[in-house]
């Protein structure tokens, strides 16, 4: 009695969300959870601000492949292009002035079509074509930047704070997400991409060019790449590693797939990938400020990641999983 | 009869064989008349230490990809080892390698089981395990250098033989055994046919799902073993080793002629993949190139050979 | 036999069309059809009879070597591509594979014309919206313009396909006063009966709107539902009926569609009579819900149980039930005394002795590999060192040879890789497989699709060979003779139901050869 009556409060669009996207509860209960469990130190303002620091990093990292994840590809690429880009505005900086910032952009968009143009050409599996070539720029950036991190001074203003307590990082993220949740929702190019993942056949069948839109889609991933890479350039410091670490790749994957994005593609997208990014800061600082043993974190995530691309490779029968 | 056509024909068919035997070739003759040490006594002694435990690692990842999967723990798996043995070797003494296979070999299991049962791509399952297993790897080290010091360990891998280190011999004698598996048994017969043929393979006389499990293990098993030669032959790690080998074990297996769509290839070839590799690391090394070029020249290697092997008529849709 | 198309009212003729491939295989050969305005034509016929072909002709996909289109009277050149055949009122909707499951319904309804629809390179999703509604009212497609595709019933996702395929014909076109002619390349493959009824009575709805080409070999439906229909056969159009004129009786179209010259069928290979064994296997009232009920039936040694049934009838699920692809809910299936498990795939069947062979090209053969290989792949434990698992590679290659050499299959070598085989010799190769291995139990999915006559005799003769040597076998073909040339008995199914069980003799008398 008491049950139908609570059901007839909450209103069908809530619910309908809910079951669309579950893991808004699963924020919600690492939050709740977390906030019982340490609530000086996690509902802390400081902690906010933290959470909100990596939360752009995240979603930044995570924006332009969860398009390429859209229609079924994986797009590894992004840490090289932000590491690579970091050296190159170095190079760039006694030449072009402050305007060396755009040459992360300009190699993301390159990097994107180049792996668009081989991995719809030559055929080969986009994980292991953008994984090479991530290594390939990994090894790119230290030799041009002489095996240490150079750091560039004058792009101070990118994140000049302008609200306190809000990184303005993450300002500068909100019209990025806006318009790749826009790209994908409200032009052709995103009602192809989602028809390419869903059903590559039928796509080619309905007329569509699919190669022209796969190339186009990983441009777009080096693009958002680049956008997000420039930003990132300041938030992280003014200069990139020159050292690969495992977790830079991960986390943003972590992001895509917990979001709900099938690796299979055809469904989720950015939008998504926002949630996913926001439960993962929140999970990952909770963990963080518990008394666990800081490397148990890094198996956390491994589990973590396990678990959620688990549950949403569900239903795959039928589909030849290599 | 050696018309021009015949033998431009021949050229064509046996390109993956050819291929990776002229580049050794390159690669032997350019390093020697950079470095005239390359190919003296010392040379050799440090091109076989640098070849002898990736090829039984190598070995491994080649079984997974002739079924047209990928294993991406087997850096994480060989670091795990390594660390077990270093860790442990006081208290359980030789014991301590049968330890660290067994829990390489469940770890591959964990792999396979979720590839074969619960239908997740297997380079995101083993993405998902390798992070765990580092996880583990942090957590027993907690990041500091372990020194081995146990001798009876270090021999394993240091005992000289007719003039070569003894990990040479545990190389050929893990390579050749993987030949024997690949070619001559039921095992490698239907690795062969899960990559060639899924539904073809489900069809005929064995445990698709089951195989592939297998594939994992030995997979798993092998990257164990190259974990503990590693440690009998370096005499010490951090939780820092290992990290950067994914991609040049990928370059080496493609380098030999396995190609990505599975099916085709197998360990055999294997080895001049390693040698192609390992011996650009060498050279490298010995002309003081640092890690940095080599990362970016195995970078290319695995793009350039990935188009190279892959058998493009078969795909319809890559993903 | 006759056309009889009134000028005025034709909308799409085309006349004499011919078409061969490779300068060897003639696959169309001087076709002359038509559609009226807002009808249903049917087009039948076996696989491999040029439907298809002659729908692809249509709509831009291969070009004709000869022959005319006439377009409402008027001689217009052959379409180069789909999307020049929508121009002209051509649009294709295809037998599978053409639903994007993930897309909403107006999103897929507009799939790749979108260009009214976009301002300032934004898609206008409300506009969209409102004539997608609009259009799936006017059609009587009942769903919710905002559903997502996977969401929707089988019946009603064709139905969007081939409003989707009306629309395109209209955005293309530029005129709505242009009646779209959709080609429906068998459309009711994947859809179980009540599916399929309600596709048909909103295709008749939907004939108001818009002439069908109706590609099917089932032929219930198409007397039902199709205004003329006609038959090909080997690439010639060999009869036309007009069902305004007169209804044909089922038995007449299945003998149009399948009739050949009676000396080609009776092969000389003919085994009968017998003796009956012990029963190696039995059914009991097998079923899986929406494909087919109640199959209860003994095999017994030595026998051949042939299934037959049109197309959709449900007989290739029962085959892939038996041979564990598919699993079923009730029942039991019985072999040798042990109950099998409903959910057990291939290989634990093929340990109880059922062995599968699907005809299916490249379902079971690994192309790059040698004979060799494919035969022993199902012969490991024959190969097989006495204590180790390791390949006696002399056993083996002499196993090849034998099977080589008994179903005379062409080739330099048992080395030769299979891609290189010619189609009826790939087929030996895989029949041989299973020659080799001697299953209790032989279970023949269609085993002679698309090969010559040569090596279906072959084919046919090994396996009778097989038979005498004491092992059942279950067939399902399209091909009637296959059930008259190797079944003792022959179930006939329809509905996913056994309708009545035939002697060969009785079998010939009813589908007429």
């Amino acid at each position: 009695m008491k049950r139908s009556s609570g059901n007839r409060l909450i209103p069908p669009v809530i619910i309908r969300t809910l079951k669309n996207q579950p893991v808004i509860i699963a924020l919600i209960a690492v939050f709740v959870m977390f906030s019982i469990l340490y609530p000086d130190r996690f509902l802390s303002l400081l902690n906010f601000k933290t959470i909100l620091r990596q939360f752009v990093t995240l979603t930044l990292f995570a924006m332009g492949p969860s398009i390429v994840v859209v229609t079924g590809s994986l797009d590894l690429s992004y840490v090289g292009i932000w590491m690579l880009g970091g050296v190159l505005v170095w190079l760039c900086m006694p030449v072009l002035g402050l305007f060396s910032i755009l040459v992360i952009l300009l190699l993301g968009v390159a990097t994107g079509f180049l792996i668009g143009v081989i991995q719809a050409k030559a055929k080969i599996p986009s994980f292991i074509l953008t994984l090479s070539l991530l290594v390939t720029y990994w090894g790119l950036t230290a030799k041009l930047a002489g095996g240490y991190p150079r750091i560039v001074r004058g792009f101070e203003f990118i994140t000049a704070p302008l609200i306190p307590y809000i990184p303005t990082a993450f300002l500068w993220s909100i019209p990025i997400i806006f318009a790749a949740v826009f790209i994908m929702k409200y032009t052709r190019i995103g009602t192809y991409l989602y028809a390419i993942g869903s059903n590559e056949e039928g796509a080619r069948l309905a007329g569509i060019n699919v190669d022209k839109y796969k190339i186009l889609a990983f441009t777009l991933s080096g693009l958002f790449t680049g956008i997000g890479s420039m930003i990132l350039f300041q938030h992280l410091g003014g200069s990139t590693p020159v050292e690969l670490k495992l977790n830079t790749l991960v986390w943003p994957l972590v992001a895509i797939v917990l979001g709900g994005t099938p690796l299979m593609g055809g469904s989720g997208g950015p939008q998504r990938t926002i949630l996913g990014a926001l439960t993962f800061t929140v999970f990952y600082r909770g963990v963080y400020l518990s008394p666990l043993h800081p490397y148990s974190i890094q198996l956390l995530v491994g589990l973590l990641l396990i678990v959620s691309i688990t549950v949403s490779a569900r239903g795959l029968k039928g589909v030849t999983i290599t | 009869m050696t018309s021009p056509s015949l033998s431009r024909e021949w050229l064509r068919r046996n390109m993956t064989t050819v291929g990776p035997i002229v580049f050794v070739v390159a690669v032997v003759v350019g390093f020697q008349m950079m470095n005239p040490f390359f190919l003296r006594y010392q040379g050799i002694i440090s091109l076989v230490y640098s070849m002898s435990y990736f090829l039984v690692a190598a070995c491994g990842l080649t079984f997974v990809i002739m079924t047209g999967s990928f294993d991406f723990s087997v850096p994480s798996l060989l670091k795990l080892s390594a660390l077990l043995c270093v860790l442990y070797i006081e208290e359980l003494g030789l014991w301590v390698i049968p330890l660290a296979l067994l829990v390489c070999v469940g770890f591959g299991f964990i792999n396979g089981l979720f590839l074969a049962k619960f239908n997740v791509p297997s380079f995101m399952a083993t993405l998902g395990v390798s992070i765990v297993v580092e996880g583990i790897a942090l957590y027993l080290s907690k990041g500091f250098l372990q020194i081995m010091d146990d001798r009876a360990f270090r021999s394993l891998a240091t005992t000289f033989i007719v003039g070569l280190p003894s990990v040479f011999y545990w190389g050929m004698g893990i390579w050749l055994i993987s030949i024997f598996l690949a070619m001559g048994t039921a095992f490698g017969r239907r690795t062969y046919a899960v990559g060639g043929n899924l539904i073809g393979a489900g069809l005929s006389d064995m445990n698709v799902a089951r195989h592939r499990i297998y594939v994992f293990m030995l997979s798993g098993l092998l990257s164990g073993l190259a974990g503990v030669l590693y440690m009998a032959q370096m005499g010490g790690g951090s939780v820092e080793m290992g990290a950067d080998m994914a991609i040049p074990l990928f370059a080496s297996v493609v380098a030999g002629g396995t190609a990505l769509t599975g099916g085709v290839g197998g360990p055999h070839r294997t080895l001049l993949g390693v040698i192609i590799i390992t011996w650009i690391q060498a050279g490298m090394n010995m002309l003081a190139i640092g890690r940095d070029i080599q990362m970016l020249t195995f970078g290319l290697i695995a793009i350039g050979m990935s188009i190279a092997t892959i058998d493009r008529k078969r795909i319809k849709i890559i993903k | 036999m006759r056309m009889g198309i009134a000028m005025d009212d034709s909308l799409l003729e085309v006349k004499g069309v011919s078409k061969t491939f490779g300068g060897v295989v003639r696959a169309l050969d001087d076709i002359s059809l038509a559609a009226r305005r807002n009808e249903i034509v049917g087009v039948v016929g076996e696989n491999g009879a040029g439907k298809s072909t002659l729908m692809k002709i249509l709509v831009g996909v291969y070009p004709p070597d000869k022959g005319e289109l006439y377009h409402k009277g008027e001689k217009v050149p052959f379409p180069k591509d789909p999307k020049e055949a929508a121009k002209r009122g051509i649009s294709i909707v295809y037998q599978e594979k053409g639903v994007i499951p993930w897309l909403k319904v107006y999103q897929f309804l507009f799939l790749g014309h979108e260009d009214k629809y976009v301002k300032f390179s934004i898609l206008q999703t409300d506009k969209m919206k409102k004539h997608a509604a609009a259009i799936l009212e006017e059609l009587h497609v009942k769903c919710d313009a905002e559903a997502f595709m996977y969401e929707l019933p089988l019946s009603t996702q064709k139905m969007v396909e081939i409003a989707r395929a009306i629309l395109s014909v209209r955005l293309e076109s530029g005129e709505d006063g242009t009646t779209p002619i959709i080609i429906l390349d068998e459309p009711t493959g994947p859809l179980n009966d009540e599916e399929r009824r309600e596709l048909f009575s909103d295709l008749l709805k939907m004939k108001k709107n818009a002439s069908f080409f109706f590609i099917s070999h089932i032929i219930p439906e198409v007397r039902e539902f199709t205004d003329r229909v006609h038959v090909l056969r080997d690439g010639k159009l060999v009869a036309n009926y007009d069902f305004s004129e007169e209804k044909i009786a089922e038995e007449d179209l299945f003998r149009a569609i399948v009739g050949r010259e009676s000396s080609e069928y009776i092969s000389k290979q003919e085994v009968k009579g017998v003796d009956r064994g012990a029963v190696g296997l039995t059914a009991k009232n097998m079923t899986k819900k929406g494909h087919y009920y109640d199959i209860s039936f003994d095999l017994h040694k030595g026998e051949c149980v042939g299934i037959f049934g049109p197309a959709g009838s449900g007989k290739s699920q029962i085959i892939r039930t038996i041979a564990g692809i598919m699993s079923f809910e009730r029942g039991e299936l019985i072999v040798k005394g042990h109950k099998l498990k409903a959910s057990a795939p291939p290989h634990v069947r093929l340990r109880s002795g059922i062995g599968y062979f699907s005809g299916e090209t490249g379902k079971e053969l690994f192309f790059n590999w040698p004979i060799v290989k494919n035969i022993s792949i199902v012969n490991m434990q024959k190969i097989l060192g006495k204590f180790m698992p390791v390949i006696n590679f002399n056993a083996e290659r002499k196993m090849a040879q034998r099977i080589v050499h008994r179903l005379r299959i062409r080739t330099p070598s048992v080395n030769t890789d299979c891609y290189s085989l010619s189609g009826g010799n790939k087929q030996k190769v895989s029949v041989g497989k299973w020659v080799e291995r001697k299953p209790d139990i032989l279970l023949l999915d269609d085993p002679t699709i698309g090969i010559d006559v040569g090596a279906r005799e072959d084919i046919y003769e090994v396996l009778s060979e097989m038979k005498k040597s004491g092992i059942s076998m279950i067939l399902v073909s399209d091909d009637p003779k296959e059930y008259s040339i190797l079944c003792d008995r022959i179930m006939f199914v329809m509905d996913g139901r056994i309708q009545n069980v035939l002697g060969p003799d009785e079998f010939r008398k009813v589908v007429g050869i």
